[in-house]
C-alpha cells in the first residue's frame, strides 16, 4: 500500500491495531508517518474524538517522555484532523521480537526498567508498555514508541498498571523466560525510583489480585 | 479408545445445567434451568436453593434425551469454579454422590475454560483469540504453551454485570442485557461517557457511574442504552483488535452469554475482517452457562487422564483460566 499525504510518498511498514505505519523521506530525512485510522465499528463522532485527541496527546507526550531524558523519537511533523504524526525513523528489531530470538535481552530489559523509571519519576505514565512498543536499534539504547495511550500522572495506581502491563505482556508472550526478564525490568526501575519502586511494586501486586477470580492473597508473583 | 460418554453439570451462577457429550463432538443432550430473581440481580444463596430443587430433574431429562443410562457415562463433569461459592457447591455435591455412587470417575472443570471449548467445538474454529464476555466475566484470552493466557481483561465490572446493573438502575427486568440491546436500536444521539482503556484492559466502572448520573438527569433511555453499548463494545472491539494485531492469530471467536448481543457481533466481526481473521460466534443455545459445555470439555479433559478425586474435588470460587492446563489443545 502507498500514501501521499502532503507530497509525502511513502510504503505501508506497518499494519498495527489503531495505527499504519509509513516509511517516508521528510525534508531529506529517513522518517515515520504514523496515521491513526478510521475505525468502521466505531460511531463517526467518537472515532473522531477518539484519533483527534489521541495524536495530540501522544505528540505532547512524547515531547514530555523526551524531557525526561527517555529516548524517543524525534517528532517532525503532527496533524492531529488527519490522525498524522510524522517522526524521526528509528530503525532496528522490536524488543518483541529480540526477545523472541533467544538474544540475551535482560541488560535490555535492565535499561528499559531504567527509562520507564525516569519516565514515572517525571510523571509521564506509558499507558501501553509492551515489548512491542520498544525499538532496539543495534548496539543502542531501547527507544519508547506508541503514546497513543499514555498519561501525565505520578499516581501510584497509574504506576502500577504501567508496571503491571509489561509483567502481563511478558507472560502473554515470553511465558518461559518471565521471572528473569521482569527482575531485570525492576534491577534498572529500582535504580531510578529508589524506594518508590517498592511502593510501586507492592501496587502490581495489588492490581492483580484485584482482577476477576484471581486466587485471592496470593502473596507473589510468579 | 472407544467412545467416551461424559455427563456435565453445571452450576456456577443462576444456572443449572446438565449435558451429555460424546468425544467425538457430539452434544446428546443439553437441559437448562436458569433462576431468575423477581427483584434485584441474583443472590447466591436463593440461586443456590433453585438448583438444589431443580437438580435430580435437570440430570434426569439430560439422560433421557441423551438416550443413555448412567452404565453407559464413562465420567462426571462438573464446573469447580469460577463462581459463586453457594451456587457451584451444588453441582460439586451432586456430581460427587453420582460419581460415588455409579463408581464413574470425577473430571473437573474450569467455566471458563469451558466457555471457549463450546465456543471452539461449535464453531470449527482451531487457534482463534478468545472473547468471552458474560455477566461475571470479560476476557480476552488466547492459547499458549499449554494453557489459555490472558491478553486483557476487565479491571473491574464485567460487561453483562455493567449492562444488567445499569438495566436495573433504568427499572428493567433481570436480565437487563437483552433489553438495553432492543432499546439500543432506537437510540439516535450519542451521549459522552468515559471511554476508559487501559494498555490491553479496559475499565467498565466508570462508564456506569457516568451512565446513571444521565439517567437521573433525564436523558433519554433509548439514547442511554445505545450510548453505554456503543462506549463498552468500542472499548471492547479495541482491545480484541489490539489482542489480534498483537498475538497475530489468524481466528476471533466470541463466546459468554453477551456473545449473544448483535451489536457486538457486528463490531467484531469488522475487527476479524480487518486483521484477515475468520470470526466465529457461539450459538445463542450455547452462549449462555449450560451443562452441555461442561459435558464436552469434561470429555476432552478425561480423555487426557484429568480426574480429581473425590476427596478432593474442592469448589474454587476463583479458580482463574490460566491457571488450568489443557493438554487436549495442541500449540
Amino acid at each position: 500500500m502507498r500514501l501521499t499525504y502532503l507530497g509525502l510518498k511513502g510504503e505501508l511498514i506497518k499494519k498495527g491495531a489503531e495505527a499504519e505505519l509509513y516509511k517516508v523521506t521528510f525534508l531529506g530525512l529517513p522518517a515515520i508517518l504514523k496515521r491513526r485510522v478510521p475505525k468502521p465499528y466505531r460511531a463517526r463522532e467518537l472515532d473522531e474524538y477518539i484519533r483527534r485527541t489521541r495524536t495530540a496527546h501522544e505528540v505532547t507526550m512524547m515531547l514530555h517522555a523526551r524531557a525526561c531524558g527517555v529516548p524517543v523519537p524525534a517528532i517532525y511533523d503532527v496533524d492531529p484532523d488527519e490522525g498524522v504524526i510524522v517522526m524521526e525513523y528509528i530503525p532496528g528489531p522490536t524488543l518483541r521480537e529480540l526477545t523472541s530470538r533467544g538474544v540475551d535481552v535482560k541488560p535490555i530489559f535492565r535499561l528499559v526498567g531504567f527509562y520507564v523509571g525516569r519516565m514515572h519519576r517525571g510523571q509521564v505514565v506509558h499507558g501501553d508498555l509492551t515489548p512491542a512498543n520498544i525499538v532496539v536499534p543495534e548496539a543502542e539504547k531501547p527507544f519508547f514508541v506508541d503514546f497513543g495511550l499514555s498519561e501525565r500522572t505520578g499516581e501510584l495506581e497509574a504506576l502500577g498498571t504501567d508496571v503491571h502491563l509489561m509483567l502481563r505482556a511478558l507472560e502473554s508472550t515470553h511465558y518461559l523466560k518471565v521471572k528473569e526478564l521482569f527482575n531485570s525490568f525492576l534491577e534498572g526501575y529500582r535504580e531510578v525510583m529508589g524506594a518508590r519502586a517498592e511502593e510501586v511494586f507492592k501496587k502490581v501486586l495489588e492490581i492483580r489480585r484485584r482482577g476477576r477470580y484471581v486466587e485471592e492473597r496470593r502473596a507473589k508473583v510468579r | 479408545m472407544p467412545r467416551v460418554a461424559v455427563l456435565g453439570i453445571e452450576s456456577t451462577a443462576h444456572t443449572f445445567g446438565c449435558g451429555v457429550a460424546l468425544d467425538d463432538g457430539r452434544i446428546l443432550s443439553n437441559v437448562n434451568s436458569t433462576y431468575t430473581p423477581k427483584v434485584g440481580g441474583i443472590h447466591p444463596r436463593e440461586s443456590s436453593q433453585h438448583h438444589s430443587s431443580v437438580a435430580p430433574q435437570v440430570v434426569r431429562r439430560a439422560l433421557e434425551e441423551a438416550g443413555l443410562s448412567f452404565e453407559e457415562i464413562d465420567a462426571i463433569a462438573v464446573t469447580l469454579g469460577p463462581g459463586l461459592g453457594p451456587c457451584l457447591r451444588v453441582g460439586a455435591t451432586i456430581a460427587r454422590a453420582l460419581s460415588i455412587v455409579h463408581g464413574k470417575p470425577l473430571v473437573p472443570v474450569n467455566h471458563a475454560v469451558a466457555h471457549i471449548e463450546i465456543a471452539k467445538l461449535a464453531t470449527g474454529l482451531e487457534d482463534p483469540l478468545i472473547v468471552f464476555v458474560s455477566g461475571g466475566n470479560t476476557i480476552i484470552a488466547s492459547y499458549s504453551d499449554g494453557r489459555y493466557r490472558f491478553f486483557g481483561e476487565t479491571l473491574d465490572l464485567a460487561l453483562g454485570n455493567m449492562l444488567d446493573s445499569f438495566a436495573r438502575e433504568a427499572g428493567l427486568p433481570h436480565p437487563g442485557g437483552p433489553k438495553v440491546e432492543e432499546l439500543a436500536q432506537r437510540g439516535t444521539k450519542l451521549l459522552r461517557l468515559p471511554y476508559i482503556v487501559k494498555g490491553q484492559d479496559i475499565s467498565l466502572s466508570g462508564l456506569l457511574t457516568a451512565a446513571i448520573k444521565l439517567l437521573k438527569e433525564g436523558c433519554r433511555l433509548e439514547d442511554l442504552c445505545y450510548s453505554v453499548q456503543e462506549y463498552a463494545f468500542d472499548m471492547l472491539a479495541e482491545v480484541a483488535e489490539r489482542a489480534l494485531a498483537y498475538t497475530e492469530k489468524k481466528e476471533l471467536v466470541l463466546t459468554g452469554g453477551v456473545a449473544r448481543n448483535r451489536e457486538l457481533q457486528r463490531k467484531l466481526r469488522i475487527v476479524a475482517e480487518e486483521h484477515g481473521a475468520s470470526f466465529g460466534v457461539v450459538p445463542p443455545e450455547l452462549a449462555g452457562d449450560n451443562g452441555a459445555m461442561i459435558a464436552w470439555t469434561g470429555a476432552l479433559a478425561y480423555k487426557h487422564g484429568v480426574v480429581v478425586e473425590v476427596e478432593k474435588s474442592y469448589v474454587k470460587p476463583r479458580w482463574r483460566l490460566d491457571e488450568v492446563d489443557v493438554p487436549w489443545v495442541e500449540g
